[in-house]
């Protein structure tokens, strides 16, 4: 078998020195960001970008990676013991987790919030494992207009998905397509947009527009909002759970590993929306719906399961085809070409060790994080003791000198401040960071491809709709486009956001 | 007519950018479809863009209300002074001689006093001394070096937070120096002065 050799080089790769200790080092960053309020995984990973610069490709991605889905596990701790999601995947968590806690099971939720984020973790490992080779032998055959097209498709998508407005996230994704045209046009060489700034020939700083709209615009709007912290009152109480309650949670978890590991797959979704949906399916199909506000187990199983698996196979569209899911996996295409890696379908060839090590390291820092969450849940809790007006600063300084050690410049720094107060504008307006992000990333390869793609059909645009695997994208994007105009589907969808957070 | 004004506001901003930026884009070549030059995949997105936020602004004149928060006489005020005081600044820093016009020493200093400006208001506080605090950062850091940096960008920031005590702030400027020492010079060993030179 195949897989089984490459599992093995990858296990091989995961378990080196370094690898391992940056895996952890990434697990116990997510987990605490988890637990923390007012600091997401987008902005620490912004954070951490330029940390990583002087690390190898695979290690770090590998501790990005954790800190990813280490929030994940993170996020369930305080929504289920302090009614206080950490993320916003765990807001649902906090529905019929915090009853739970309340009626003294804090103990098993947190439990069956650790074990089946840990078994939905394993399944979606193997599935980005079995799918990754697949996938990528599809998508060797994408000509330069199936490309555009599939990337036109995932950005349609991922500002469908987005909260708010669809025209404003897409008029969104389309600025931050225009944000990348800025710089060296690459078959000429001539300068656009540069105004004469040498700094901004390689680009806007992808890094600095991430931290500004992410890290410092955040910082600000939480400063605005008034610190509201309660202390835990109650016990964890013991962590084993009752028969019973393994008996009902076991068609949850299998439910949420399910609804998160295919919600995550799709452009915009991730942990987020899988949790959500899979809190609203378990409302509708558990036997125990009746319970459901009182505490019932399965709002906690099904949705931390799901998010965990999706925060996973979000890497999958990354990895085979090069086009990021979300916000963080733009995060990760931008570390992968700083490090000098193109990501697409040409990476799992290329790169053997950063595809199936990093494979592996989910494995092992599922495993990992299981340990770190479960025994130590009272240490973590004791981290919101830390007074968000201690946070602030540091994180200020992390971001500023991570942005200036990139290449030196206190111009990125500058950079910087102005897409803070742009990020802190755009909230205010309920203009979506995310889609632009996502914009900004693929702008400049989607140019490309355009390009190509126009060159070989002589300038015919009927090339996108010629071809079969273009047309059906560009397909799917119209239905989806169209599908956001119908009133009872964008309903749906404003509702279940609302609700989700 | 029901006014959607963050929708509006936002239209603005994007039509703006827009056509700023298609009127930029005259200096690009556009090339053919089959030939697509420099300024080609530009166009296609501005003009996106436009029509787009075009879109937005007819749809905010109905879909409201959505009022922003109003701004006070004061908050208005100084943040005009702010842009016009910053951008006064860093032209006249362009200017002059020495340390204040060398490399991206105007940029800085104008981003800092045009923040410094409407924190003089409260509830500007938050949004502009921490931006104030970033950029005071950009400037300490190469002349003094990382230590004082840290220093003066803390100490500057914590005035955005008023449950902030002084002992607190000290402590937490030590802790910082402390840290970035250790995780930024000893371990990653970034080129970055870290103390003053005489």
């Amino acid at each position: 078998m195949d897989l089984v050799t490459n599992l093995a080089h990858g296990f091989g790769v995961a378990l080196t020195l370094n690898n391992l200790l940056f895996c952890f080092i990434g697990c116990i960053i997510g987990t605490a960001i988890g637990v923390l309020p007012g600091i997401g995984p987008v902005a620490t990973i912004s954070l951490l970008l330029p940390i990583t610069f002087g690390q190898p490709a695979t290690t770090a991605i590998i501790m990005l990676a954790g800190i990813y889905y280490g929030a994940q596990y993170g996020g369930s701790t305080t929504a289920i013991l302090l009614n206080l999601p950490g993320e916003v995947s765990s807001v649902v968590t906090t529905l019929e987790g915090y009853k739970m806690a309340r009626n003294g099971r804090a103990g098993a939720a947190l439990t069956i919030a650790a074990v089946g984020s840990f078994f939905a973790g394993t399944v979606a490992t193997i599935l980005v494992a079995a799918s990754g080779p697949l996938l990528t032998q599809v998508a060797l055959s994408f000509g330069p207009a199936d490309y555009f097209s599939l990337m036109f498709l995932g950005l349609v998508i991922s500002a469908v998905l987005a909260q708010g407005s669809v025209v404003k996230s897409i008029a969104m994704v389309v600025f931050g397509v225009s944000l990348g045209m800025v710089g060296t046009d690459v078959q000429t060489g001539q300068q656009r947009f540069t105004f004469g700034i040498p700094e901004l020939s390689d680009g806007v700083g992808f890094v600095s527009i991430a931290m500004g709209m992410f890290g410092i615009a955040e910082i600000i709007l939480n400063l605005e909002r008034p610190e509201a912290r309660s202390v835990m009152s109650g016990k964890v109480g013991s962590l084993m759970m009752t028969r019973e309650e393994v008996r009902r949670s076991i068609p949850s978890v299998l439910r949420g590993t399910a609804v998160g590991s295919i919600l995550g797959i799709l452009p915009g979704g991730g942990a987020a929306l899988s949790s959500f949906g899979s809190y609203m399916m378990e409302r509708k199909l558990s036997k125990y719906r009746h319970q459901f506000g009182s505490g019932a187990i399965e709002g906690v199983a099904g949705p931390e399961s799901a998010n965990n698996a999706a925060s996973q196979t979000s890497f999958i569209p990354l990895l085979t085809l090069g086009i990021p899911a979300n916000a963080v996996m733009a995060l990760m295409v931008g570390a992968l070409i700083i490090q000098g890696i193109q990501p697409g379908p040409r990476m799992v060839e290329a790169q053997p060790d950063l595809f199936w090590g990093l494979i592996a390291s989910m494995w092992i820092g599922n495993l990992m994080l299981l340990v770190i969450n479960l025994p130590m849940v009272g240490m973590w809790v004791k981290l919101l003791a830390v007074p968000y007006r201690h946070m602030y600063p540091s994180i200020m300084i992390f971001c500023a000198i991570g942005v200036y050690s990139l290449q030196n410049n206190v111009f990125d720094v500058y950079q910087t401040v102005v897409f803070g107060i742009f990020g802190y504008l755009c909230s205010k307006l309920r203009l979506e960071g995310a889609p632009m992000l996502i914009g900004f990333v693929l702008g400049p390869m989607m140019e490309e491809h355009l390009r190509r793609a126009m060159l070989l059909s002589r300038g015919d645009p009927m090339v996108f709709i010629e071809r079969p695997i273009s047309a059906t994208m560009l397909g799917i994007a119209a239905v989806a486009l169209v599908a956001m105009l119908l009133p009872n589907i964008r309903k749906g969808k404003d509702a279940a956001l609302a609700e989700g957070g | 007519m029901k006014l959607n004004t963050k929708d509006l506001i936002s239209a603005a901003i994007l039509i703006a950018f827009a056509v700023v930026g298609l009127w930029l884009n005259m200096d690009h070549t556009l090339g053919s479809a089959r030939r697509m030059g420099p300024g080609y995949m530009p166009m296609l997105a501005f003009w996106l863009l436009l029509g787009l936020s075009v879109i937005v602004l007819v749809l905010g004149l109905f879909n409201g209300p959505d009022p922003i928060e109003k701004w006070t006489g004061p908050e208005t005020l100084f943040l005009i002074l702010g842009a016009a005081g910053g951008t006064a600044a860093g032209l006249v820093a362009a200017h002059m001689d020495g340390w204040v016009s060398s490399s991206w020493n105007p940029l800085g200093i104008g981003l800092f006093v045009g923040c410094m400006i409407p924190s003089i208001v409260k509830s500007w506080r938050p949004l502009f001394l921490v931006s104030a605090a970033f950029s005071l950062f950009g400037l300490v850091l190469e002349p003094l070096g990382l230590m004082v940096a840290i220093a003066a960008s803390v100490i500057l920031s914590a005035f955005a937070d008023e449950t902030h005590k002084p002992a607190g702030v000290a402590g937490l400027v030590v802790f910082l120096c402390v840290l970035c020492w250790a995780v930024f010079i000893y371990e990653l060993d970034i080129r970055v002065p870290v103390w003053p030179v005489f």
